[in-house]
């Protein structure tokens, strides 16, 4: 069996559909944005990351958790509101 | 061509710019260049394309490609052996007004058969600020001397109106002329040795292997492309300059072996001086392209001919005359060459063969603070903070990121000893050190950033002021990769003294937020500056409890972080309790999950 065809370092793919690399679960369609089915974790920066990481400028850090295992399978920094970052591979 | 003489060639290619850039440095007298490595040679053919690109800040590799063809328009016919050109306009090819480029001619046997090109950031460029980098200008009008070329050297002989006409208009003239006299003997030495290469070979054949080495470069990345996969990778960067916060949006999609960055999206140009122009921009994608897609592929012509950049114009990625870009190096320009950085890491990441030449984004922000003032021997000083070039690595798929590590557009970037800048300013530091909780968390986490802080010192004004182009006090700017999180922000702080007594070092980072325009530091007030780490690679539970113990015993996480963040728990004497740290993963993992059924 040929190993399955890579997303990301987190991501795979599995029979037409986005999966999780770790458990396997399988997330969205591929041409599906993955981000709108995984466990979003969203909350000021500065709480996310430490102190370090305070700032007065709003931005919020982004997790994206598999629902099955948990595991982060993305994150983005952002200001409310923004759409998320859309990260395709075409593997047709 | 036979492969030894191709080779040999090749090599001499290299080391004349590598002879150039020793030249450059023992004839230059400032920091910025000697000790931070903010500058760039290289070689480029008669037609101006990019022959050989030298090490040095990368997204300068490109645009004095531009120049070279931009002096070739302008004086078509009136080039002659021993010319050297001036030109430091960005809307013709610079990147901003303080980084001049001089072009040169290579003549051989009459024929013109090649330029070499080189740049220094020069002490001054007589904009409204010293130093050159001018957050107070409003426009390119403010931002001092601009040429769109100009002879310098008239076959040999200096055109001294013409050189006077510019020291007249900078401060600290003698260093600018010094700076001037370092890149015309870089230029120098680069012609004498093309020309020895030339009578060796014969000039036909050192052009042809130019050519064929530019062929081959496109061969080999255009091989390359089409082993990653086609796709289209996103990435944002924030800019916060005095409250206001612009972004620079970039899609980068790979299809076959073309590879084209759209930044269709990005805010409008900005009133300040953070956008950059076109070329500035190209420059700017190139810098992570050139080491990360190839380390391993002579930098030339061939390598830009499968990229294409799509930048709105009077977009702040792509300004338009008079918009002020005396910052944009590490503004619009760095944004860029940060988005490019991300894009590119994704598309690695997501190749199983490639995977591990990625990385998550490295030192994303420069902070310009350029001090000056009178100093201890009464003269005037002007001067960089070079830990800006001190920087921090990514973290890739098998590694973390260098503490302290560089940055991806310079692979050359260093800082000065404190000792060297203590001699030349009436400052003293309280301390510079690698500063704790900055790396981004993650799986291997991101190199630690640094911070310091300063006091005046034997000043005989009871001080000296700077300039501060700083952001990213707002927002991070190195990305994560792979669910890892980004480097922590900037800092700026201005700690003012009180009661007469000594501001204690640890208060330092406490003081009053300052990050645009120009600021005293007099008297017993300190200045404490606190620089970006890498972005993490990976979740941050997932990493080994041992390296979090190990980071935690080498101060480069906190206790807190270790928990909070990493689920790591310590002992009292820093040894790792296996248990507890499996349990509170465990919680930890189990609490994403909790959050489905919210
Ligand atoms: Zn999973």
């Amino acid at each position: 069996m040929s190993p399955p065809r890579s997303i990301s370092p987190t991501l795979v793919l599995s029979a037409g559909k986005t999966a999780c690399r770790a458990c396997g679960h399988e997330l969205a369609p591929v041409e599906a944005s993955w981000k709108d089915v995984a466990v979003l974790d969203e909350r000021p920066l500065g709480e996310g990351g430490g102190p370090m990481f305070r700032t007065d400028g709003g931005v919020l850090l982004r997790r994206f958790y598999c629902p099955s295992c948990g595991t982060t399978l993305d994150t983005e920094t952002a200001l409310p509101g923004e759409p998320f970052l859309v990260d395709r591979v075409d593997w047709s | 061509m036979d492969p030894m003489t191709f080779s040999i060639i090749r090599h001499r290619l290299f080391r004349i710019i590598d002879e150039a850039v020793i030249t450059l440095k023992h004839v230059s007298g400032s920091a910025i260049t000697n000790e931070g490595h903010d500058l760039m040679v290289s070689l480029y053919r008669a037609d101006g394309s990019l022959l050989m690109g030298g090490v040095g800040f990368l997204h300068h590799l490109t645009s004095a490609a531009e120049a070279c063809k931009s002096i070739i328009r302008r004086f078509e016919g009136r080039i002659r052996e021993g010319d050297v050109f001036l030109l430091n306009d960005p809307y013709t090819a610079a990147l901003h007004t303080s980084d001049i480029y001089l072009v040169a001619p290579i003549h051989f046997e009459g024929e013109l058969i090649a330029w070499s090109a080189c740049f220094v950031h020069v002490y001054d460029i007589g904009a409204m600020n010293p130093g050159g980098f001018s957050p107070q200008s409003a426009d390119i009008f403010t931002e001092g001397f601009s040429s769109p070329g100009i002879r310098i050297v008239d076959q040999g002989e200096m055109v001294q109106d013409v050189v006077d006409t510019l020291l007249n208009m900078v401060r600290s003239p003698e260093m600018v002329m010094l700076d001037l006299r370092s890149m015309i003997a870089c230029n120098n030495v680069a012609r004498e040795r093309m020309q020895a290469l030339a009578a060796k070979y014969g000039a036909k054949t050192v052009d042809a292997a130019g050519s064929e080495l530019i062929a081959q470069s496109e061969t080999l990345l255009r091989a390359r492309l089409k082993e990653l996969p086609d796709g289209s990778w996103q990435s944002r960067q924030y800019l916060d300059v005095n409250g206001e916060t612009a972004t620079v949006r970039l899609t980068m999609t790979k299809s076959g072996d073309r590879l084209v960055f759209d930044f269709t999206g990005s805010s409008e140009q900005s009133r300040h001086a953070i956008n950059c122009t076109k070329w500035a921009s190209l420059g700017g994608l190139f810098a992570p392209l050139f080491p990360l897609l190839c380390y391993d592929i002579t930098w030339n012509e061939g390598v830009i001919r499968p990229v294409e950049m799509v930048a709105p114009e009077g977009a702040i990625v792509n300004c338009t005359r008079p918009a002020p870009v005396s910052v944009a190096t590490v503004a619009a320009i760095q944004s860029v060459n940060n988005a490019a950085c991300a894009t590119i890491g994704k598309m690695l990441a997501a190749s199983d063969r490639y995977r591990e030449q990625a990385t998550s984004v490295w030192h994303a922000n420069h902070f310009a603070i350029f001090k000056f003032g009178r100093n201890q021997k009464g003269g005037q000083s002007i001067g960089i903070f070079t830990e800006t070039f001190a920087g921090a690595g990514g973290a890739r798929s098998f590694a973390d990121g260098v503490d302290i590590g560089g940055e991806i557009p310079n692979p050359i970037s260093r800082m000065a000893n404190v000792e060297t800048v203590e001699a030349n300013f009436p400052i003293r530091y309280l301390f510079r050190r690698r500063m704790k909780d900055s790396g981004g968390p993650g799986l291997w986490r991101g190199g630690s950033g640094g911070e310091l802080a300063v006091v005046p010192h034997k000043a005989p004004d009871g001080g000296i002021h700077y300039v501060i182009s700083g952001k990213g006090d707002r927002h991070p700017m190195s990305d994560g990769l792979a669910g890892g999180f980004p480097g922590a922000p900037n800092k700026y702080a201005w700690a003012k003294a009180r009661n007469g007594g000594d501001v204690e070092a640890a208060d330092t980072a406490d003081g009053d937020a300052v990050s645009w325009g120009v600021f005293p530091l007099m008297g017993k007030d300190a200045l404490y500056v606190r620089w970006n780490g890498g972005g993490g690679y990976g979740d941050p539970l997932d990493r080994d409890p041992e390296r979090v113990a190990a980071d935690v015993a080498g101060d480069l996480v906190s206790v807190e972080a270790a928990r909070d963040i990493y689920g790591v728990i310590l002992g009292p004497d820093g040894e790792l309790d296996v248990p507890a740290t499996q349990d509170l993963r465990a919680i930890s993992r189990a609490a994403r999950l909790e959050r489905v059924v919210q």
